[in-house]
């Protein structure tokens, strides 16, 4: 009856919104949690504001007692909600600190995240606060109750209870005296808490450190750049990436006044060869390398290059890398023709086209490059196909490079129609000599054979360390001594393979025979 | 109406409180009857007390020797019950244990085909060394273990309640046995493993067998009272927390479950419902025993081996490891906390 009275109840309270936000509570911790709810009707009594109704009179003194324990379990879930945020706020501000040189804007941050997280903690941990009867069931489990407190609190409905109900909460009251919830339950300082005051030192001396210095840290990379090992690390790199720089930089400054040197394109074909034919001339003079670098970048040198000191060696690889160009710019003349060296501009307008001629003679150089790399890779290619031996003259022509002689293109064209006639022939004539393969074939069309399968290699069993069997030595031979190997071990494993147990089981009945050797033994 | 329907409650109700007491104070005088003639094996004893007022059956496994069967007609005297035994043994036969229908002639002089009961028409029925006989006469106490009733030739004959079928097994002496079939366990309350005794106990036992002085057990219930025991059981209150306990339990044993890993690997099929039915019933007469009007978690967790040890069914796998089903499931009830 009590239990149809509590679904009635149930039922009634089940308008309320409160419910409804516990219910779906409930639900949704079963849905993560994986189970169902756990409890399909909710009584009033198993509610988080179940105190606020009227509760029996002589169940109001535990219920007193059940709300001083859940006060201090939320003031110990509170404070160490608190206590970890706060770490994580002080995390920041020491990152903060070591980092920016804005201290007051992370200051001021820091104490808008704190009372924001502060407030947020505090509604979580109310929202989520225990109810009655949980807080009933923490103290059963802590006081050795067994479960008195939570089950008279579960029936705390039935205002006036006889029978088993009644003397089961007499039980629980009587119970209840003997015992100090409180004492049980005590205000903790939480775990976090040493850890939070050492971090709220760390901020303090580091705030402190910075009233008269610089953020450590950045003070700290930049000494570490400054350092000699960096500085060795980075020149290399350095180097390379101004190299890159510069020739981007008057690849796109070509490519900006490419449009004015459209109009007088062969002018600026042969004043790139004048570029050229002037580096070539200039040779070494650091001076004009200078001017036309100068002028390339449309920038000062300074500030491409990093330290100064590294200037000179720059600007010599650089020139090493035009003089490396001028072999294939000399091939690039031939094509363009001569006509355009007669015709020599004045000095002035020389260095006018400068730019532009630089620009081009690169990109030349680039389809020269790719042009020859495709070349390097088709050489490669032939060169990583079989080579026929050197005897066999008929069908050698096959894989050798195609028309760089006569014979060879005849021989090409002959291996083409061999390759349309005999392809079996051919497959097999990177492998040895094709007259022997022809020879034998003959042979077998004279004397015919059954065929035979080719030998087969079988697969590796997997079984190959597994069984260990004991080899009698022969006579005359020493016998090792085996330590530790059972007899009756080696006979398991054996006969566990001849009758073909599966491997997953075959270490139980190994274990299995074992054990009962043991104990007959 | 609700009116007198409330009143009429809360006066059972009372009568129910009054009941519990009662009770309480006639099973504490059972066991100090049964304690005149049996030294120790309180947990069995207990086991045995639990079962008969939850409505259930217990099945008794021990080495010989060790009063299972002295165990079972002590109760028998204690509580004042029609006792009945049967020696189960490999030719005996489902007639011999229901009963079956005779030519009998009535006082008129006609002859007429009538049921003659068998020995299960008793309120306590002995089963001893139950695997002897085969599983058709273990299969012939299904239908009266879990409806109380038997059926011969069409017709059902009720048992008179209360109905209690204590049957013993021994685990030693396996050659020329039949282990019971699964759902003949199933219908067993409780499988309690009847323990050596200890020093003490053995000193007990040797004192009061050997010497001239014979206990007398005096019957304290009788088969009404029981069954309003068993109606006080039933009304124990039962948190809603316990009652979770026991579901999760009980799905723990089932490998169907994902967070089951222990019973994936080593448990071929898991408890049935009857298991966590029998851990709440065992629960509500354990509290009652122990002076709570309340189930707690303390009574699902003492009576967690002898209510599903017969219920789970172990693998190869478990088997091959040399996994015992009671650490099995104290690990998995460990695991759900």
């Amino acid at each position: 009856m009590i239990f149809r009275e509590k679904i009635k109840l149930a039922s009634l309270v089940h308008a309320s919104g409160v419910v409804f936000f516990s219910a779906f509570r409930n639900l949704r911790e079963g849905f993560v949690s994986g189970n169902h709810p756990q409890n399909l009707v909710n009584p009033a009594s198993l509610r988080q504001d179940y105190f606020k109704q009227d509760c029996p009179p002589d169940l109001r003194a535990p219920v007193n007692i059940l709300k001083a324990i859940r006060r201090r379990l939320l003031a110990n879930t509170l404070l160490s909600g608190w206590m970890a945020w706060a770490g994580w706020i002080l995390t920041g501000l020491i990152v903060a600190g070591a980092l920016s040189a804005k201290l007051a804007v992370w200051m001021v941050l820091a104490v808008f995240l704190a009372v924001i997280g502060a407030i947020a903690i505090f509604a979580w941990v109310w929202r989520t606060r225990l109810s009655i009867y949980e807080t009933a069931r923490r103290l059963d489990e802590v006081a050795g109750l067994q479960d008195r407190i939570s089950t008279a609190i579960y029936l705390g409905e039935a205002r006036n209870p006889e029978g088993v109900i009644q003397r089961q909460r007499r039980d629980a009251v009587s119970r209840l005296r003997k015992v100090e919830p409180r004492g049980l339950f005590p205000v903790r300082m939480p775990a976090a808490a040493p850890r939070a005051l050492l971090l709220v030192l760390a901020v303090a001396g580091l705030f402190t450190y910075r009233i008269d210095h610089k953020a450590p840290l950045v003070a700290l990379v930049q000494t570490t750049a400054r350092s000699p090992l960096v500085q060795s690390m980075r020149s290399p790199l350095a180097h390379g990436i101004q190299k890159d720089l510069q020739r981007s930089i008057s690849q796109v400054t070509l490519e900006s006044k490419g449009s004015a040197g459209q109009d007088s394109g062969s002018d600026a074909r042969s004043s790139s060869e004048d570029l050229w034919s002037s580096g070539d001339k200039a040779g070494g003079d650091p001076q004009a390398d200078q001017q036309n670098s100068l002028e390339v970048g449309g920038m000062p040198q300074d500030q491409m290059q990093g330290p100064s000191d590294q200037t000179g060696a720059s600007s010599a690889a650089f020139k090493q890398d035009r003089n490396s160009g001028a072999p294939w710019q000399d091939a690039t003349n031939e094509n363009t023709g001569r006509a355009e060296t007669s015709a020599q501009p004045p000095d002035a307008q020389r260095a006018g086209n400068t730019k532009q001629s630089l620009g081009q003679s690169l990109m030349q150089a680039l389809k020269n490059m790719f042009s020859k790399s495709s070349t390097r890779q088709s050489d490669l290619r032939n060169s990583q196909l079989p080579q026929p031996p050197m005897q066999d003259a008929p069908q050698s022509g096959d894989f050798q490079q195609p028309g760089t002689t006569e014979n060879d293109r005849k021989s090409e064209s002959r291996g083409i129609s061999d390759a349309k006639d005999q392809s079996s022939q051919n497959a097999g004539s990177g492998a040895g000599s094709q007259q022997g393969t022809k020879m034998m074939r003959r042979n077998l069309e004279t004397h015919p054979v059954n065929a035979v399968p080719d030998r087969v290699a079988l697969q590796a069993s997997g079984y190959r360390d597994q069984t260990r069997v004991r080899v009698d030595p022969e006579t005359g031979t020493a016998r090792l001594g085996v330590q530790n190997v059972p007899l009756q071990g080696e006979t398991v494993v054996n006969g566990a393979e001849q009758e073909n147990i599966p491997a997953r089981y075959r270490l139980y009945v190994q274990r299995y025979f074992t054990r009962v050797d043991n104990r007959k033994q | 109406m609700t009116g007198s329907v409330r009143t009429e409650g809360e006066k059972s109700e009372q009568s129910l409180g009054q009941q519990s007491e009662f009770l309480a104070e006639k099973i504490g005088e059972v066991r100090r009857e049964i304690s005149k003639a049996i030294v120790g094996q309180r947990e069995v004893v207990d086991g045995v007390l639990i079962a008969l007022l939850a409505g259930g059956h217990v099945l008794l496994e021990g080495a010989p020797g060790l009063g299972k069967t002295m165990l079972v007609r002590t109760l028998a005297q204690a509580v004042a019950l029609k006792y009945s035994r049967i020696q189960f043994t490999p030719d005996l036969m489902p007639a011999d244990v229901i009963g079956t229908s005779v030519v009998q002639e009535n006082t008129e002089g006609s002859k007429l085909l009538g049921f003659q009961p068998g020995p299960i028409f008793a309120n306590l029925l002995l089963a001893d060394e139950i695997n002897r006989a085969t599983p058709k006469t273990q299969s012939a106490l299904l239908e009266a273990m879990q409806e109380k009733q038997v059926t011969v030739a069409h017709t059902s004959h009720q048992l008179e309640e209360p109905f209690f079928v204590m049957a013993t097994q021994n685990p030693l002496e396996m050659e020329g046995t039949y282990p019971l079939p699964e759902a003949q366990l199933d219908r067993f309350l409780f499988k309690l493993r009847v323990p050596f005794p200890g020093r003490e106990d053995l000193h007990g036992i040797l004192d009061r067998t050997t010497q001239g002085t014979v206990a007398e057990v005096r019957p304290v219930v009788n088969g009404p009272q029981i069954l309003e025991m068993r109606s006080v059981v039933r009304a124990v209150p039962l948190a809603p927390h316990v009652q979770e306990y026991v579901v999760k339990l009980t799905l723990a044993t089932h490998p169907e479950g994902r967070e089951n890993l222990l019973a994936s690997r080593y448990i071929r099929y898991g408890s049935s419902p009857r298991g966590a039915q029998t851990l709440i019933l065992g629960g509500k007469v354990r509290a009652l025993l122990d002076g709570r009007f309340n189930v707690s978690l303390e009574d699902v967790r003492a009576l967690l081996l002898p209510a599903l040890r017969h219920r789970i069914i172990l693998n190869f796998e478990a088997q091959a490891d040399g996994r015992a089903t009671d650490d099995l499931l104290e690990e998995i009830a460990g695991k759900i906390g």
